[in-house]
């Protein structure tokens, strides 16, 4: 049987390379999402700074949902400091390190800030060194206020070395200090430990435990792990690189989601694509297995031996396929890290697991699209088996209609989300909606097909010229072989239409929000001393002509809402705001006032309020983003959540529970005044201060970053769908030799065939582009409301001329070539080769 | 009704020394002179293998000769590009053969027409409805050829070849794939036309029994015409044939 399936794979070699394309491009990018997905769940930080500590001890960064993947936080959460004394008495333990963090920065001799990776966590205590890997100390520790310890990274940009004074920048207070020692890279600045605890503001607390130990570190860690209290947890080895960053560590958490949200449209497409070329495939080789069957094969070895052949096939593809995969995975990662969403530290685990998913989905999707486009075939009498190959056209069963117009009608409600819910997760359904209804398509597709080519054929003009006349003709005969043709290309424009306005009404809306909410006119921001240094709000104040100034800063709040009876965790983004917010921000307050934001008190979007059942005075539970969990009042409620997330915490609130405590950046709203904007100007001979027009709350970027992700993805998808389809059509004209000889016998000259070709061209990318146009009107149109109280999406004007374009561009090169090799062979030679 | 053909001076076709080598160096027509008369019914015979099919191919313009000349209704084919012979095929000749080459997406009327249409001849409707008579399809002009009998579909192959008003028929192994029955309507058709239409027939068969309906039957043996017999019986080539076998 696997002999057959074989000569019989490449009898047919044209289909089968359409096969094998689609297995290939399929399986790399299953491969390429489920490296994501193994990275996001396996991969570790490096080690860096706690590489001396064997065993770490820190608070658990992550939030266990009842059923879901663990959720993890990106503010640094704290451990009991007394921990300490009771884990030096453990056996094995050589030394004890508690470490602490605080915004620090080094000025260069020019004033300027020295560059750091993270200055929100660089600065620290001086035992910390205790935990470098290499504690190669040149110098003497610091002791009292006005010493400190730096890197050698920081010492060599800086031109300092021990006995130096430098200026230094520790959370958020400028001081002169003098250097008493440099110490390895990575160890940022260092100052006396009982000076680092006032700086950090932490009294009793730590960031973290690190333990030398004698000897085995496992049988260390299972012995702190039953001293520890509740949200503390102890790693060892690789693990330790998570604890170090855990902003870092959040972000891989990302790429789990990413990998998830990723999954559904591409498989969808995938899924297409193989069974799409396989129907073709199968279609191809109708009449050899009407001969198979008529020689005594039963229906179950026909499909047996069909869908042989197309694992065959499909197993050639599946190891260049996920090499690729591999591949891919690397450029998306170069892009997340691009955008910005992952750090570069990050590395991808590379393991068997995605190739072996890989291979498994796509022969489990071979098998399945094989043996359904077989089921026919495989299932019919001989005689009508036999009496069908020579002839060709089929009907197209009304079952399969029926079955078609309902997923198109599904798409409808699929569609509403965008209205109630104004979110790039809400959008998200907008792609779905346009791609249910397309696999819809696809299934009415023959018989909308028949019908309109059947008015049309009584339509045409007597004087229309037999090319033309014949063109029509083929598409009503032919009806399935053509829709396959049509709604392929029709997905293509459906998938390039909903995806990619999606994600730019979604980036337009945010940034129409952001524009119209923020009534402040500058920014101050201070990225390099890791925070709006102290005492600048009251100079900013001071600035004649400065009518409102506020600190505002992003961070992560974890909102639970009871979905479908089930507790739904995510993370989302959250505003810090002052009671003085409400003068630079306006963000559409509904209810309340955002001026109460003292206290525990929060502003909740309209849209998550009403989803939770919510209002102003009730009390919600938040967990803040170090994990703290909180209850706070509502004091607000607002309608630009787009542009702002869904929640925004008081000061108050989130003070203590942001790495550094800083915030990240000073609105201030002026009196407009060319005067006032030259005085705020003029804070930027400040070290490490920059000022820029316009305001932008925190440093949120102009949309979520999942938005430009999904706008690289689709390029990677629309290739492969299109790729998919040129060669399916090239497939299905190919499979047209014996057609195209037969109309050469009659008397149709090679220029009419090609000119009946082309019409045929024509017609089919002109069908398909109308219907994805229809097809994704609904749900675009609903976006638009949703997001835009307009009936149409934002988004480039040249997308649909464009697809449009490259629909008609692939419809005419996919016919016109095997067009023309077909009529390069004799006709007769042709018909004898067909059998 | 009338049938206007071209003066009987002209044959319909002439082959003259014409030789035909494959590729591979097979000389599937080696130096055949053949010449069919106008009105005439010609049957090809000879086992497989023995240039009949090559024949045909060469004669009716599909392919072209190594050397030596076709003449077709008067012209000769030689040196006609590819456009041009088939505009000559398409106003000269007509085709009949055994798998039929129906055009499924069409309908039978569709098909029988499809000929003046790409020729861009208007539709001479008494013609066309004579010969739908005559073919005995008249009840079936909606049907696609999948809902005929094999016989019905190759009764409307005729009758497609005929539209054109062509010089000569060239039938290709016409009742290959009929059973008996359909297979003597088919060949009592082909002979009726002769007689009644003055048509020329140039039929292309190992079958004794259907060569036997030929005014002319030529035996050909690897490449050369071996044997003429006029007003052939079956007995007769079934006889030549066995002894080409047993030679």
């Amino acid at each position: 049987m696997f002999a057959l399936a074989l000569r019989l794979a490449r009898t047919r070699l044209t289909a089968s390379l359409a096969v094998l394309v689609a297995v290939l491009g399929g399986a790399a990018i299953v491969t390429g999402t489920g490296v994501l997905a193994e990275s996001g769940l396996r991969s570790h930080l490096p080690v860096d700074r706690l590489a001396g500590a064997e065993v770490v001890v820190s608070a658990d960064q992550t939030v266990q949902p009842s059923a879901d993947l663990a959720v993890a936080l990106p503010e640094r959460g704290s451990v009991p400091a007394a921990l300490a004394d009771e884990l030096a008495q453990l056996p094995g333990v050589q030394s004890v390190v508690p470490d602490v963090s605080f915004p620090a920065a080094v000025l260069d001799p020019a004033g300027d800030v020295v560059a750091t990776t993270d200055p929100v966590t660089a600065g620290h205590g001086w035992s910390s060194v205790g935990l470098l890997d290499d504690p190669a100390v040149t110098g003497t520790p610091p002791t009292g206020p006005r010493e400190v310890a730096v890197d050698t990274e920081m010492a060599a940009a800086a031109g300092v070395a021990p006995g130096d004074p430098v200026r230094v920048v520790l959370a958020g207070r400028t001081s002169d200090a003098r250097v008493t020692a440099v110490v390895p890279a990575g160890a940022g600045v260092l100052v006396a430990d009982d000076r680092a605890a006032q700086l950090a503001g932490q009294a009793g607390t730590v960031d973290l435990i690190g333990l030398q130990v004698d000897g085995d570190a496992e049988a260390v860690a299972d012995a702190v792990g039953p001293l520890l209290p509740a949200g503390t947890i102890v790693s060892t080895g690789d693990a330790r690189g998570d604890v170090a960053l855990p902003e870092a560590a959040a972000a891989r958490s990302l790429l789990v989601v990413l990998a998830g949200s990723l999954m559904g449209v591409p498989l969808l497409i995938v899924g297409f694509v193989v069974a799409g070329a396989l129907a073709v495939s199968i279609g191809g080789q109708r009449r050899e297995l009407a001969l198979l069957r008529a020689v005594g094969t039963t229906p179950r070895q026909l499909r047996r031996l069909v869908a042989g052949q197309a694992t065959v096939v499909a197993a050639v593809a599946l190891v260049p396929g996920i090499a690729v995969g591999y591949l891919l995975a690397g450029q998306f990662r170069r892009l997340l890290v691009h955008v910005g969403v992952l750090p570069d530290a990050l590395p991808l685990t590379v393991g068997p697991l995605p190739a072996l998913a890989a291979a498994a989905l796509l022969l489990g999707v071979v098998q399945v699209a094989a043996r359904g486009a077989a089921w026919r075939t495989s299932r019919e009498p001989v005689t009508q088996l036999l009496a069908d190959s020579r002839t060709g056209p089929r009907t197209p069963s009304p079952g399969r209609h029926r079955a078609g117009l309902l997923l198109i009608a599904a798409a409808v409600p699929l569609s509403v989300p965008p209205l109630l819910v104004q979110s790039p997760i809400g959008a998200a359904s907008t792609s779905l909606a346009g791609i249910v209804a397309a696999i819809g398509l696809a299934l009415a597709g023959p018989l909308l097909l028949r019908r309109v080519t059947g008015g049309l054929a009584r339509r045409l003009p007597a004087g229309t010229s037999a090319p033309a006349w014949l063109a029509v003709a083929n598409l009503h005969g032919y009806a399935l072989r053509s829709a396959g043709a049509v709604t392929t290309l029709a997905m293509a424009v459906v998938v390039a239409l909903t995806y990619t306005f999606a994600q730019t009404t979604v980036i337009d809306a945010t940034a129409e929000q952001t524009r119209a909410g923020t009534v402040a006119d500058a920014t101050i921001t201070a990225p390099g001393l890791g925070g709006i240094p102290a005492g600048l709000v009251d100079d900013v104040q001071a600035v004649p002509g400065v009518e409102a100034v506020a600190p505002v800063s992003s961070t992560t709040v974890l909102w639970p809402m009871r979905l479908l009876g089930e507790e739904e965790l995510s993370a989302g983004p959250a505003l810090v705001l002052p009671p003085a917010g409400a003068g630079v921000l306006d963000l559409d307050v509904r209810d309340g006032d955002l001026a109460d934001l003292t206290g525990a008190t929060v502003a909740v979007g309209s849209g998550a309020a009403g989803a939770r059942d919510v209002g102003v005075g009730d009390q919600v539970q938040l967990t803040l983003g170090d994990g703290a969990a909180v209850e706070a009042r509502v004091v607000a409620v607002y309608g630009r959540e787009l542009g702002f997330g869904s929640v925004v915490l008081s000061a108050d609130l989130a003070a203590g529970h942001t790495t550094g405590g800083l915030a990240d950046s000073l609105l201030v709203r002026t009196d407009g005044d060319p005067a006032t904007d030259r005085a705020l100007a003029g804070l930027t001979d400040r070290p490490g201060v920059t000022v820029s027009g316009g305001g932008v709350a925190g440093d949120r970027p102009a949309a979520p970053p999942e938005v430009w992700i999904n706008l690289a993805v689709i390029g990677v998808l629309l290739g492969y769908l299109l790729l998919g389809i040129a060669n399916a059509l090239v497939a299905a004209t190919a499979q047209r030799r014996g057609e195209i000889a037969t109309l050469r016998l009659t008397g149709t000259t090679p220029r009419q065939v090609r000119t009946m070709m082309r019409r045929e061209a024509a017609l089919v990318s002109g069908a398909a582009v109308a219907a994805g146009v229809l097809v994704s009107a609904v749900p675009l149109a609903l976006l638009g409301l949703g997001f835009l109280d307009r009936p149409w999406p934002s988004g480039p004007g040249w997308l649909l001329p464009a697809t449009a374009l490259v629909v008609i561009g692939i419809a005419f090169l996919a016919i016109e070539l095997p067009t023309r090799s077909a009529l390069r062979s004799p006709p007769a030679d042709a018909l004898a080769s067909q059998g | 009704m009338s049938t206007a053909l071209a003066p009987a001076t002209t044959a319909a076709v002439a082959l003259r020394q014409v030789t035909k080598t494959h590729p591979h160096g097979v000389r599937a027509l080696d130096d055949v002179t053949v010449e069919v008369p106008r009105g005439s019914f010609l049957a090809v015979m000879g086992p497989s293998g023995s240039g009949k099919s090559t024949l045909l191919q060469v004669a009716a313009g599909l392919d072209t000769p190594t050397s030596g000349e076709v003449l077709l209704d008067g012209t000769a084919i030689g040196g006609l590009d590819e456009t041009r012979r088939t505009e000559l095929r398409r106003d000269r000749i007509g085709f009949v053969f055994q798998a039929y080459n129906l055009l499924p997406a069409l309908t039978v009327a569709e098909n029988i027409t499809l000929p003046l249409r790409l020729a861009g001849k208007s539709l001479d409707r008494a013609w066309v409805q004579y010969l739908v008579d005559r073919v005995g399809l008249g009840d079936r002009l909606d049907h696609r050829p999948a809902e005929l009998s094999g016989g019905q579909q190759q009764r409307a192959a005729i009758a497609r070849a005929l539209v054109a008003r062509p010089a000569v028929v060239f039938a290709d192994e016409p009742t290959g794939a009929l059973d008996l029955h359909s297979a003597a309507e088919v060949l009592d058709l082909l002979r009726d036309l002769v007689d009644d239409l003055g048509q020329t027939v140039v039929l292309v068969t190992h079958d004794p029994a259907a060569a036997a309906r030929a005014h002319r039957a030529l035996v050909m043996a690897d490449g050369r015409v071996v044997d003429t017999l006029d007003h052939p019986a079956a007995a007769d080539l079934a006889g030549r044939l066995v002894a080409l076998r047993e030679g």
